[in-house]
C-alpha cells in the first residue's frame, strides 16, 4: 500500500463525505424548480446539519445502549461502504489503497448492518411509528437484496470477478453498449438505487406523515447530533448508490482526466435525473413495491438469459 | 495421540455414568466437559498434522474406529459447542425433574455422535447413527410426559426411521461393493446401483439434516427437548448428517453427475428460503430457532452443491473453497445456534414462557444473557463483521463462480445466489424481530417484569460461544486453507488474512471489524461530550406506551404476510359477539399454517391410515378365513411354479 494510493483513497472518501449533503440539496432544489417554486438553496442540508450539531440529543425513557449506539453504527457502516465504493469509480490506472478490499458483496452486508441498527433502535423505543418504518424498511430490503444480487452477477459475468475495480475495468474495455446484459443490468440497478436511496416512487424523503414513511419513521425520536449522523448517512447512501451505478454500468473509455470528468458529468446527470423522476412519479403503495422490484428482477433475468444464450462477443 | 483419544473417550464414559446420581450429577457433567475438551484437542492435532489415527475405512462388518482429518473436523464441530453447552447444563439441570437421567443421556448422545464420525466400518456407523436418533427421543420422554411430547416423539421416530432407510440402503450398498475401503471401485459399479446410492443418501441424510421438504419432524422435536439438548440437536446433530452426506458425495460415491449436484443446490435453496420464511411466523422462540436451523442447513447444502458443480466445471480451487464455505458455515452454525438455544433456555427459566409476544424488556433484567443472545442473533443474521457473514460471503462467492463456469448448469448459480440474498434479508427481519420482542421495549407480562438474571454457569456457556462467534468472524483465514484441504487434491489456497481470493475483491474481516469499532467509538464519544436533553417518553401522538398496545410479532411481519399470501395462505379468524347492538366480545386468531404439514404430509398420512383401516378388515379373527387365505396362497404359489415363475 503506497503513500500515493492511500492519499488517493483519503481524498476520494473525504470528498464523497463532504459532497453527500450537496447531492440531496441539489435534488431538492431541482424538484422545487420543476414544481414552479424557488425552493431552498442546494446548500440547505449543510445548514441543517450545522443546526442539528449544536442541539442536544434526546434519550427516550427506557431505551438502552442499542438506541444510543445506532446512529454511530449507521455512520460507521456507511463510511466503510464509501471506502469500498471508492474502487468503483476511479480509473484503473490510478493506484488506490483498499484497506477493506473492494468486493461488492461487502456493500450488501454493510447496508444491511445499517438497516438492522436502525430497526433495533426502533424496537428499543417501542413506539409504533418507528417500528412501522423499520418493518417496512426490512420488508422492502428483501426484494431489493435479491435484485441487487442479480445485477451484481450481471456485472460480474463479463468481469469474471466481484471485485469493483475489475467490474469497472470490464465496463471500460468492452463497449458496454453492445451487450444486452449490460443494458438490463443498468435498468435493474437503477431500480435498486432508487429503493436504497429512499426516493419516490418507493419512499418519499420529504414527507413527515407517519403513516406513509419508511426511512424517516425510526428517525422520529432522534434529535441533535444523533439526527445529524442519520441525515448525513442518508445523504451518503445517495453517493454510494450513484457511484455504483456510474462506476459499473455507465463507464466511459478514455484517458484518466477524461474518465474522471465523465464520471463527474454522469454524477450531475444522474442527480438531476433523480429529481426529474421524483417529479413525475407518485409514491406507490407499500405492497406494490415488491412488484416494482420484481419487474427489475425480470429485466435482470432477461439479461442473464441473453448472457448465457448469446455470450458477449 | 491415540492415548489422548482413549482418555477423552474414558472421561466421557465415566462422566456419563457418574452423572446418573443426582448427588454427583454436576461432577459427572464436568467430567464430560473434560472429555469433550480433550476430544477437541485430539481433533485439532489430527487436522493440523494431517496424520490419521487408528484404523482406515474397512468394507467388512468387523468394528473399527479411526480419525482422519475430515472426521476430526466434525469431531471439532461436536466437541467445541459441547463444552459450553455442558457447562451450561451443570446449572440448568440442577434441581430439575429426573436430572440424573438426562445427564446420562446427554453424555450418551455426545458419545453416539462421536461414534458416527469416528466409525470406520458400516456396523459401527449404523449403530452410532441409530443411537444418535434414539437417545434424544428418550431424553424428550424423560423430560416431558404430556401428550404433545409423546406425539412429537412418535413423529420424530417415524420420520427419521423412514429416512434412516435411505442411510442404511446407501451405506449397505457401498459397503457391499467394497467402496468404503477403496472408493475407486465405485466408478465400476452398475449405473442403477450408483443412482440408488445417490438418491438414497440424499433422502436419508437429508431427512436427518432437516432439508426441506424432509424437515417436518425437526421444528416439532427440537423445541420440546431440554434447552441444552435442543442446542446439541440443532447445533450439532444436524451436522453429523452433513458429515454423512459429505462422505458419500465427495469421497465414496464419486464422481457425482450434474443432476445430483443440481439437486443438492435446489434442496439447499428451498430449505434456506423456506426455513427462514416459516421461522418468521413462529410464536414460540425455540420453534422459531428450529426453523432457522433448516435455513442454515440449506446454506450449507448450497455450499456443498456449488462445490460439486464447480468440480464438474473444472475449477478445483473454487470447488475446494465452496467446500470450505460449507464446512465453515457448519462450524459457525454449530456455535451460534447452540448459543441462541442456550439463551432461549435462560429466558424460559427466568420468565417461564417462550411465547415471543409475552416477553419484552429483558435486556435490563438479564443484561448478560441479552448481550450474548443479541450477538448470536446478529451473527446468525449474517451481518458483518461476525462469523455468519464470512461463511455466507464465501457461499455467495462460490455460487457466483458457478455462474462463471458451473459444469453445464451455470444459470443455477445466479438464481441460488439471489435466493441466498433473499434469505439473508429475511433472516435480518426475523432476528431483529426476535431481539426486539424478547429483549427490548417494555415487558409485556407480569412474569417478564419479574424476570431476573440466571446463575453464573448459565452465563459462562453462552459467553464462551459468543466469544467464538467473534473469533471465527475475525480470523476465518486461519481455518480456510485447512478446510479447503479437506476435500483432497492438490489445491493451493492463497493464505492471506484478508481472504484475497481470486475472482473476488477480498474480504479483510479483521480490518473491517477494527474500522467499524473505531468509528463507532469515535462517533459515540463525539455525541457523549455534548449536552443531552432530559429523558422523555417516546412519542406516541400524546398517548402513553402501554404494554398491551405494543407491537407484536405478527404486526412486524404483516407486510410480508400480505404480499406473500398466495404462498403462505395465512388463516385469520375473527369472532365478534354482538348483543343489543353493542359488541360484547371480540376474539382474534391468526396464524400461518405450515404448508408442508397441511398440504403434503397430512393428506399422505390420512390416506395411509384409511388404506390400513381397509387392510385391517382382512384380520377378521375367524379361523376359516385365515385357513382360506392359506389355501389361496398355496394355490397361487403352485400356479406360479406351474407357469415357470419359480424354480
Amino acid at each position: 500500500m503506497s503513500a500515493v494510493a492511500l492519499v488517493v483513497l483519503v481524498i476520494e472518501v473525504v470528498a464523497a463525505a463532504l459532497l453527500a449533503p450537496l447531492v440531496t440539496g441539489v435534488i431538492q432544489t431541482t424538484k422545487a424548480r420543476l414544481q414552479g417554486r424557488l425552493g431552498p438553496s442546494p446548500f440547505q442540508p449543510y445548514r441543517e446539519l450545522r443546526r442539528l450539531w449544536g442541539k442536544s440529543c434526546v434519550n427516550p425513557a427506557g431505551t438502552t445502549v442499542l438506541y444510543r449506539l445506532a446512529p454511530a453504527v449507521v455512520v460507521a457502516a456507511v463510511v466503510c461502504c464509501l471506502v469500498v465504493v471508492a474502487a468503483a469509480v476511479l480509473p484503473p490506472a490510478i493506484p488506490l489503497a483498499r484497506p477493506l478490499g473492494s468486493d461488492f458483496i461487502l456493500i450488501l452486508g454493510l447496508l444491511a448492518l445499517a438497516r438492522v441498527a436502525v430497526a433495533l433502535s426502533a424496537w428499543d423505543t417501542g413506539q409504533g411509528f418507528g417500528l412501522l418504518g423499520a418493518a417496512r424498511d426490512l420488508f422492502v430490503a428483501i426484494s431489493a437484496e435479491v435484485l441487487m444480487m442479480l445485477t451484481l452477477v450481471l456485472a460480474a459475468l463479463p468481469a469474471g470477478s466481484t471485485d469493483l475495480r475489475d467490474m469497472h475495468a470490464a465496463g471500460l474495455g468492452t463497449h458496454p453498449w453492445q451487450n444486452a446484459a449490460h443494458w438490463c443490468g443498468l435498468v435493474a440497478f437503477s431500480l435498486v438505487a432508487i429503493t436504497e436511496m429512499g426516493r419516490q416512487p418507493v419512499d418519499n424523503p420529504d414527507t413527515h406523515l407517519e403513516l406513509t414513511m419508511i426511512h424517516e419513521g425510526p428517525l422520529l425520536e432522534y434529535a441533535g447530533r444523533d439526527l445529524a449522523y442519520l441525515q448525513w448517512a442518508a445523504a451518503a447512501k445517495h453517493v454510494i448508490m450513484i457511484s455504483l451505478l456510474i462506476g459499473i454500468f455507465l463507464p466511459l473509455a478514455g484517458d484518466e482526466p477524461v474518465q474522471i470528468a465523465a464520471t463527474l458529468a454522469w454524477f450531475v446527470v444522474v442527480v438531476v435525473g433523480v429529481a426529474f423522476a421524483e417529479s413525475f412519479l407518485a409514491k406507490m403503495r407499500l405492497l406494490r413495491v415488491p412488484a416494482f422490484l420484481a419487474t427489475g428482477s425480470v429485466v435482470a433475468l432477461v439479461g442473464l438469459v441473453t448472457w448465457f444464450v448469446v455470450p458477449a462477443s | 495421540m491415540a492415548g489422548l483419544a482413549c482418555t477423552a473417550a474414558a472421561l466421557l464414559l465415566l462422566g456419563t455414568v457418574v452423572a446418573g446420581w443426582s448427588r454427583t450429577l454436576r461432577f459427572g457433567l464436568w467430567l464430560q466437559v473434560a472429555g469433550m475438551a480433550v476430544a477437541a484437542v485430539v481433533a485439532t492435532a489430527v487436522m493440523v498434522t494431517g496424520v490419521p489415527l487408528g484404523s482406515a475405512f474397512v468394507s467388512g462388518i468387523s468394528p473399527a474406529l479411526g480419525l482422519d482429518p475430515l472426521s476430526a473436523f466434525f469431531v471439532l464441530v461436536i466437541s467445541v459447542p459441547a463444552v459450553p453447552v455442558l457447562i451450561y447444563a451443570t446449572a440448568s439441570l440442577a434441581g430439575q425433574h429426573r436430572a440424573g437421567v438426562i445427564g446420562v443421556l446427554t453424555g450418551a448422545f455426545l458419545g453416539a455422535m462421536l461414534l458416527v464420525t469416528c466409525a470406520r466400518d458400516i456396523s459401527t456407523f449404523l449403530a452410532g447413527w441409530e443411537l444418535m436418533t434414539l437417545i434424544p427421543a428418550a431424553a424428550i420422554l424423560v423430560h416431558r410426559t404430556d401428550r404433545e411430547a409423546r406425539q412429537t416423539v412418535f413423529i420424530y421416530l417415524a420420520l427419521t426411521h423412514l429416512g434412516g432407510t435411505g442411510v442404511w440402503l446407501s451405506m449397505i450398498l457401498l459397503s457391499e461393493a467394497g467402496v468404503l475401503a477403496d472408493p475407486t471401485r465405485f466408478a465400476g459399479q452398475a449405473v442403477v446401483l450408483q443412482w440408488a446410492v445417490w438418491i438414497a443418501a440424499l433422502i436419508g441424510f437429508g431427512v436427518k439434516a432437516g432439508l426441506m421438504p424432509f424437515h417436518v419432524w425437526l421444528p416439532r422435536a427440537h423445541p420440546v427437548a431440554p434447552s441444552h439438548l435442543s442446542a446439541l440437536m440443532s447445533g450439532v446433530m444436524l451436522k453429523v448428517a452433513i458429515y454423512g452426506l459429505v462422505r458419500i458425495l465427495f469421497f465414496w460415491a464419486t464422481p457425482v453427475p450434474t443432476a445430483i449436484g443440481l439437486a443438492v443446490v435446489v434442496l439447499g435453496a428451498v430449505s434456506c428460503v423456506g426455513g427462514i420464511t416459516y421461522a418468521l411466523f413462529q410464536r414460540e422462540l425455540k420453534r422459531l430457532l428450529a426453523f432457522s436451523s433448516i435455513e442454515n442447513v440449506g446454506i450449507i447444502a448450497l455450499g456443498l452443491g456449488a462445490a460439486l458443480l464447480l468440480e464438474m466445471g473444472g475449477q478445483p480451487l473454487w470447488a475446494s473453497l465452496a467446500f470450505a464455505a460449507a464446512l465453515l458455515h457448519t462450524l459457525n452454525h454449530a456455535v451460534f445456534k447452540s448459543l441462541l438455544f442456550l439463551g432461549a433456555g435462560s429466558v424460559q427459566r427466568a420468565v417461564h414462557s417462550l411465547g415471543i409476544d409475552h416477553l419484552g424488556g429483558l435486556s435490563r433484567r438479564m443484561p448478560w444473557t441479552a448481550a450474548f443472545f443479541i450477538l448470536g442473533a446478529i451473527a446468525i443474521a449474517g451481518l458483518p463483521p461476525l462469523n455468519g457473514f464470512v461463511s455466507e460471503w464465501l457461499t455467495l462467492q462460490s455460487l457466483i463462480q458457478v455462474a462463471l463456469d458451473g459444469g453445464g448448469v451455470p444459470w443455477s448459480g445466479p438464481l441460488a445466489a439471489a435466493i441466498l440474498a433473499a434469505t439473508a434479508a429475511l433472516a435480518a427481519l426475523c432476528f431483529v424481530k426476535v431481539i426486539g420482542l424478547v429483549f427490548l421495549g417494555q415487558p409485556r407480562t407480569p412474569s417478564a417484569t419479574a424476570a431476573s438474571e440466571v446463575p453464573m454457569a448459565m452465563r459462562v456457556g453462552p459467553g464462551i460461544l459468543a466469544g467464538l462467534c467473534v473469533v471465527l468472524g475475525l480470523l476465518p483465514a486461519l481455518l480456510l486453507p485447512a478446510l479447503a484441504g479437506l476435500r483432497g487434491g492438490p489445491v493451493e489456497v492463497p493464505e492471506h488474512l484478508g481472504l484475497q481470493l481470486p475472482g473476488t475483491g477480498g474480504l479483510p474481516p479483521l480490518a473491517l471489524a477494527v474500522a467499524l469499532v473505531m468509528l463507532v467509538i469515535a462517533l459515540a464519544r463525539l455525541r457523549r461530550g455534548h449536552p443531552v436533553a432530559e429523558e422523555t417518553p417516546p412519542w406516541t401522538c400524546g398517548g402513553t406506551v402501554e404494554p398491551s398496545l405494543a407491537w407484536t410479532s405478527s404486526a412486524f411481519t404483516k407486510p410480508l404476510r400480505l404480499s406473500w399470501d398466495v404462498l403462505l395462505r395465512p388463516v385469520r379468524d375473527i369472532k365478534v359477539r354482538v348483543r343489543g347492538g353493542i359488541t360484547q366480545e371480540l376474539s382474534y386468531r391468526g396464524e400461518v399454517p405450515h404448508v408442508f404439514d397441511t398440504k403434503v404430509y397430512e393428506p399422505v398420512a390420512n390416506s395411509l391410515s384409511r388404506a390400513f383401516a381397509r387392510v385391517r378388515r382382512l384380520q377378521s379373527g375367524l379361523l376359516r378365513s385365515y385357513a382360506s387365505f392359506l389355501v389361496a396362497l398355496v394355490a397361487l404359489l403352485l400356479l406360479v411354479v406351474r407357469l415357470g415363475g419359480i424354480g
